[in-house]
């Protein structure tokens, strides 16, 4: 199974830094859009899968018992989630109102402050 | 039933939730109040700013050591006297900073003024996050929010393309730094099974390589932070590009809390054993930030580039002092003395650029400073003492800074790095006098408007970097107690 | 214009201060030979056992007189020659800002106060060399001097660190009370060199000598103090200075000797080819340093002796004759000595002082210089293993200063005015008595020591304590005006006035041809090479920074990626043997299915012509994602997961509504080159995740939430407890920054992004 996931990642990694390297600037944030699932599915997968098992003490019961999915990394990816939301919507509209401003997408145009 | 009552002494963390608190007020008031009222933004902050000050050197004068439990667990906050210090350097920057941006935000024609220092608290309670993490996840979220309005800040002008496009290219390498920082937090976790910096330090020899490359990871993200080189290449056009109290507010905030953390997270949740190894890393990534720091900074003539570039070579010599960390007892405060030093000198620099600065981004040209001392002889010749303690000439501040940083250096048997920080230091007197022939020697229009916020910055820099200098046994000996009232003291001694 | 006059000509009462001064320091003088140092110490800090503390030796008493005595000279001379000048006041505070840091100089005991008062006279000298900024010429003169001092500098202070590391002290008194304690160890090479570099440039020794004749743009009384009494004077004062530490070494004979008669050499024969009446002292300045640095080399009793008396003999007959320059410049107009001539009558006072400085130079009795000549030869010929080289060596340095001080007294005094220049110069007299009173002290002082040189107070005192300061042992001093014995000595002083005298005599003869030698050979020179280096500094610079600073965002993406994956990757992959790998139980086939889906999507998303495509296959990869998460037991993280997942793909479309489609716009090659570091970057991160999980886990920290999550918090839900319970900050702080992130895309939104510039007009820029 955790082949599985590092393939997955992996790609994730990969299509979302290619994507980080185009010129254009909406691809440029669908990179970063790419990369951000890929952290979160990597924080996911760095304690064991476990399948039928939710974190979730039953009723009656005061602990958790047996085998069950590790509660701590999916704390963390929620935080990395809603990190990576608050970033993305930053994103888009700083994307946007340069695109207004400078009239191009083309961030190898975008070189106002190029060295002296 | 048993129910243990949780240890959260609210009293110790009362600083950042009285800046982040303000934060919060200035926020509703942005939206509930008329305009006129707006105009409060900056007084309202300082007096924030003021009493989580004040707060602070209570607790600091408590003698105050203590950990932030929320429930059980392990701290995630570390109230000791590093925190301390941290957070006294964040709160006098925010202050300086807002002196300089009252009067800078109308040159530069930038009408948010409710927003921008709503923001600028955020970020300076982010800083103090970082000062006082002691968990991985939460060094990632104050780094967020010392980031965020930064990035905003950044592009806060009026649509200008190089405010544009500074604001676009800072928030898109942060978001990568951010990314390494997650990256290395899942590894670390993955590997020691805990964020908390002291769970981490237990399970870090079993962790093997994936802690390793944690850390690595962890260490890209914050060397974005500070600006060392590699991971240095969005400080020059941010700094350009930024409204200038913003560069200066960064220059030494978004630096100084990524050094917290570095340090912290060194210091605390890497084992002993492992010091040759990030050690070395180190000391390259600081020989490298000052070679190129100095070095590129000379073909500058944009003062604010120039700066830059200045700016990434001090986070060498700070790193200098990182390197030293398991080696050097007196390592912690070395660093802490060097920040102390380049925060009143940085801002100083800064808050008299801001006057020389015209509207319209003119006037941030080395040209521009030809003749000023003709024209204004007491300015210029702070601007000089500045220049002169970014050198590290004594009787200033910045002597002192390095002084004591090339001792570690020393102590920790880094000779090479000790003779590159010498050498680079000579280099980079070229690229400051400079400024100083400008003034000094070159006939021109160079000229400058006051204002009273910013004689109030200027003046407060100028003496505390006049203080060090000469009277520099206090200021060390501050830097000393609140290194040792922590437990970062991971040499011998 | 009137009242700066009048105000400035009783500017010269400032030169009594120091006059004063000197005269306390004078009658300090007894006690001082004795043995009774002045001294004075006040911590300053103390952490670092830096104290601000003063310590007066002979040495440094010597010293001290003659900064006080002819700074007080200068004072009064400026206030006559910068008359009228608008600047005046500033110019005063300067020259007494340097006085101070110079005296602080030669009477700093501590080295870090030694060093601040170094820099500091670097920095005045700066100021007053670029006075008169209208010129570029002194712009760049002051920025030279400054440079190449101001590095010397540094270099000094690192070897003075370091010697004080060494010796357990940053107070000179106590390193030196240890004498030779460096030899044999493995930091003396570096430590005497770092020093050396310090001494040189501020001395202006070769090859570091071209920043003086520079600096003779300064205004003539800067020149006269600083450039030739005083500051210059300050690395020779340091190598006597430390002397009893490394005096005696080889390293310190030979490197002595040999850059001291260089620079001693160089500086005469180049003195005599010069047209202004400036640059040919200046050239001699150099050629006396040389000298000073040269016998300070031979060392020994005698070497010291003739060092410290040559030091007193030559500030007071070239400060003298500076400010004689600047008279004749003030008076006529001029400093060419091709074509000035006849003023001896003209200006009288000026002529006598002239005359007994020039005599003084040439060591003619019955001035003093005579017998410092005397003692230079003197100190050469009792070296036992090189008598024959020092001596041809001093012969040359003082042969030189013979012809240049002919030169200086026959060609503007004595002869009449060439008949076929332009210059006239019928109305000129006499320099006002502000002008003439200090050349003809100083002069008249070179005459009185000549006559009391035996005496107890001359050689006993003055001379003997600075001796004893320098040479750290007690040495009797007893000079005479006119040898005791004919020697080789005298023979050797007569020669070498006549054999000056006589090239003086045939020197028009040989200038051209010595011109286009010198010219030939400077394009070689160490000034070609700061200029060379210098331009190659700035060039360097600005190549790197066209390389790693183009402004292109992509460009710095690179980087990263590549410093990335050779930082983190590459060790990882050297180390490939050593990891373990672990592969848990195959995945079920929906999970399959959902993976699949997954990666098509990213290859979707990589590879879509339309940008809705595009946004529509990130949020299926968003989707499949969240379907991943509920399969492994995380309901809250699949929740939240398609609810930020749907807000995002509106977002884009919303806003990326109106951008253009997408381009192929890179080129083959850069396609290639980012699809290779993208697979090598994506190929390392799935090595990660493998090894990740083959790493066991620790439990502690999970049985904790495990255990505590119902009995401290009564949740059921374990995620949910850790998130508002035990990490209740973290997720305070999270929510924060959320709202932060809220207001800055209001911020943004509310500058009419939206409204006014949505159809791609552009803002002002």
């Amino acid at each position: 199974m955790n082949l599985l996931l590092a393939v997955v990642v992996g790609t994730l990694y990969g299509a979302g830094i290619f994507m980080v390297l185009r010129r254009s600037i909406v691809k440029l944030i669908l990179g970063l859009g790419l990369l951000g699932h890929a952290t979160n599915l990597l924080i996911f997968s760095t304690s064991e899968v476990v399948r039928d098992a939710p974190p979730l003490i039953k009723t009656g019961e005061t602990s958790l018992e047996g085998v069950f999915a590790s509660p701590l990394p999916q704390a963390l990816v929620l935080t990395a989630i809603v990190i990576g939301l608050a970033s993305t919507a930053f994103a888009i509209v700083l994307m946007k109102r340069a695109y207004a401003i400078m009239g191009t997408d083309d961030v190898d145009v975008m070189v106002t402050t190029e060295g002296s | 039933m048993e129910f243990q009552a949780p240890a959260i002494n609210i009293a110790i963390i009362l600083p950042v939730v009285i800046v982040a608190g303000f934060g919060l007020v200035l926020m509703i008031l942005d939206m509930l109040m008329e305009d006129e009222l707006r105009g409060l933004g900056p007084w309202i902050s300082l007096g924030g700013l003021v009493l989580a000050g004040l707060q602070t050197i209570a607790l600091w004068l408590g003698g105050s050591y203590e950990t932030f439990i929320p429930v059980g667990g392990h701290p995630m906050v570390v109230v000791d006297g590093y925190a301390h210090f941290f957070n006294m350097l964040f709160i006098i920057t925010g202050i300086l900073a807002i002196l300089m941006s009252m009067p800078y935000l109308i040159k530069a024609d930038i009408d948010e003024k409710a927003e921008y220092y709503m923001l600028l608290m955020f970020s300076i309670s982010g800083m103090m996050l970082m000062g006082m993490a002691n968990d991985l996840l939460l060094i990632f979220i104050g780094l967020e929010l010392l980031s965020i309005p930064l990035y905003v800040m950044c592009g806060i002008a009026r649509p200008r393309e190089a405010s544009e496009e500074s604001a676009m290219k800072y928030f898109l390498l942060g978001a990568f730094a951010s990314g390494f920082l997650v990256f290395g937090l899942a590894l670390l976790y993955g590997a020691t099974g805990s964020t908390a910096l002291p769970v981490v330090v237990e399970n870090f020899t079993a962790g093997g390589v994936i802690a390793y490359t944690g850390l690595a990871m962890q260490l890209v993200g914050l060397a974005f932070k500070v600006g060392a080189v590699p991971f240095h290449m969005w400080t020059p056009d941010v700094y350009e590009g930024a409204p200038t109290a913003v560069t200066a507010f960064m220059s030494v905030g978004a630096k100084v809390g990524g050094f917290a953390a570095m340090i912290r997270i060194l210091a605390e949740a890497v084992p002993q054993e492992s010091a040759p190894i990030w050690t070395t890393a180190i000391a390259i990534i600081a020989a490298a930030t000052l070679i190129l720091g100095n070095v590129v900074a000379i073909s500058q003539t944009n003062i604010k580039r120039m700066l830059a570039y200045s700016s990434i070579a001090h986070g060498g010599y700070i790193l200098m002092a990182v390197a030293a960390l398991p080696f050097s007892g007196d390592a912690v405060s070395a660093s802490l003395t060097y920040m102390l030093t380049y925060m009143f000198t940085n801002l100083g620099a800064f808050a008299v650029i801001m006057m020389v600065e015209k509207s319209g981004n003119r006037g941030v040209l080395l040209e521009d400073y030809k003749g000023l001392s003709k024209r204004n002889l007491g300015m210029a010749l702070i601007l000089a003492y500045f220049m002169f303690s970014l050198i590290g000439m004594p009787l200033t501040g910045g002597f002192i800074g390095k002084f004591v940083v090339f001792q570690a250096a020393i102590d920790a048997n880094l000779i090479w790095l000790t003779i590159i920080g010498v050498v680079t230091a000579a280099v980079s007197a070229y690229y400051y006098l400079r400024v100083v022939f400008y003034m000094f020697m070159f006939d021109g229009q160079g000229d400058l408007e006051f204002s009273p916020a910013m004689m109030t910055a200027t003046t407060v820099a100028l003496v505390a970097t006049l203080a060090i200098g000469f009277f520099p046994g206090l200021w060390l000996n501050l830097a000393r107690t609140a290194s040792l009232a922590s437990q970062l003291l991971m040499a011998g001694g | 214009m009137a009242n700066h006059h009048t105000s400035s000509n009783r500017l010269w009462i400032l030169g009594l201060i120091p006059l004063a001064f000197a005269a306390y320091f004078f009658l300090q003088l007894e006690g001082v030979a004795s043995g009774q140092f002045l001294q004075f110490s006040i911590p300053w800090v103390p952490d670092l056992n830096v104290n601000f503390s003063i310590y007066i030796d002979g040495l440094s008493l010597l010293m001290s007189l003659l900064v006080l005595g002819i700074g007080g000279l200068i004072l009064i001379y400026a206030s006559g020659y910068m008359a009228g000048n608008a600047k005046i006041g500033r110019f005063f505070f300067i020259l007494i800002f340097f006085m101070i840091a110079m005296l602080g100089v030669v009477v700093s005991d501590n080295i870090f106060l030694l060093f601040i008062f170094w820099e500091l006279t670097s920095i005045s000298s700066f100021l007053l060399i670029g006075f008169s900024h209208e010129s570029e010429k002194s712009q760049k003169s002051a920025q030279q001097a400054l440079i190449v001092t101001g590095l010397g500098g540094l270099a000094l202070m690192a070897g003075l660190i370091m010697l004080g590391y060494i010796g357990g002290s940053w107070e000179l008194s106590e390193l030196l009370a240890q004498g030779q304690f460096l030899d044999g160890h493995p930091a003396f090479p570096a430590v005497i060199t770092l020093i050396f570099l310090g001494a040189f440039t501020k001395s202006a020794q070769f090859p570091f000598h071209f920043w003086l004749p520079n600096a003779m743009a300064a205004p003539t009384p800067v020149s006269a103090y600083l450039h030739s009494a005083t500051m210059v004077k300050a690395g020779v004062y340091l190598l006597a200075r430390l002397y009893p530490i490394f005096g005696g070494s080889d390293t310190w004979f030979f490197t002595l000797v040999i850059i001291g008669g260089i620079t001693g050499m160089l500086g005469g024969w180049l003195a005599w080819q010069q047209k202004d009446l400036k640059r040919i002292m200046a050239y001699t300045t150099i050629s006396a340093l040389g000298i000073l640095v040269f016998l300070l080399g031979v060392g020994q009793k005698i070497g010291t002796e003739a060092a410290v008396l040559f030091l007193f003999v030559h500030s007071l007959y070239k400060g003298a004759l500076f400010m004689i320059a600047g008279s004749v410049d003030h008076e006529t107009g001029t400093r060419d000595v091709t074509i000035l001539g006849g003023l001896r009558g003209k200006m009288p006072l000026t002529m006598v002082a002239v005359t007994l400085a020039t005599l003084s130079m040439a060591g003619v009795p019955p001035l003093v210089g005579f017998v410092g000549k005397e003692v230079i030869y003197e100190a050469t010929v009792e070296n036992v293993d090189y008598r024959v080289w020092l001596t041809a060596v001093a012969f040359v340095m003082n042969f030189f200063n013979v012809a240049a001080a002919a030169a200086i007294l026959y060609m503007p005094f004595i002869r009449s005015q060439p008949a076929d220049t332009q210059l006239e110069l019928d109305h000129t007299h006499e320099a006002p008595w502000t002008m003439w009173i200090g050349p003809l002290s100083l002069g008249i002082l070179a005459t009185l020591s000549f006559f009391f040189v035996g005496s107890e107070l001359f050689s006993g005192q003055l001379i003997q304590g600075a001796t004893e300061a320098v040479y750290g042992k007690p040495a009797e001093i007893k000079l005479y005006a006119l040898p005791p014995a004919l020697t080789i000595v005298p023979i050797l002083s007569i020669f070498t006035i006549v054999g000056g005298i006589i090239f003086f005599a045939v020197q028009g003869r040989l200038i051209k041809a010595a011109r286009a030698a010198d010219a030939a050979v400077s394009r070689f020179g160490p000034e070609s090479g700061y200029f060379a280096g210098f331009d190659g500094l700035l060039a360097g610079a600005a190549s790197i920074t066209l390389f790693v600073q183009n402004g292109k965002l992509r460009r710095y993406v690179l980087y990263v990626v590549v410093s990335f994956i050779l930082f983190v990757g590459l060790p990882l992959f050297l180390n490939f043997g050593a990891l373990s790998w672990r592969l848990s139980p195959p995945p079920l086939l929906y999970e399959l299915i959902v993976s699949a889906v997954i990666i098509l999507a990213t290859l979707m998303v990589t590879f879509a012509r339309s940008r809705l495509a595009a946004v529509a296959a990130l949020g299926v990869v968003g989707y499949g994602i969240a379907i991943l998460f509920l399969y492994f037991n995380a309901p809250d993280l699949a929740m939240t997961q398609f609810s930020v997942e749907t807000f995002t793909v509106i977002l884009f479309v919303l806003v990326l509504y109106r951008l253009p489609a997408f381009k192929a716009i890179t080129s083959p090659a850069g396609r290639l080159r980012d699809v290779i570091i993208a697979v090598l970057a994506g190929g390392f991160m799935a090595m990660l995740v493998l090894l990740v999980t083959a790493v066991p886990q620790s439990q502690h920290v999970i049985d904790y939430y495990a255990q505590s999550s119902y009995p401290l918090a009564k949740g059921q839900n374990v995620v949910n407890v850790i998130l508002v319970d035990f990490r209740g900050f973290d997720t305070l702080v999270e929510i924060s920054v959320l709202g932060v992130a809220a207001v800055g895309v209001y911020a943004l939104i509310r500058r009419g992004v939206i409204r006014g510039l949505s159809r791609g007009e552009r803002g002002e820029s």
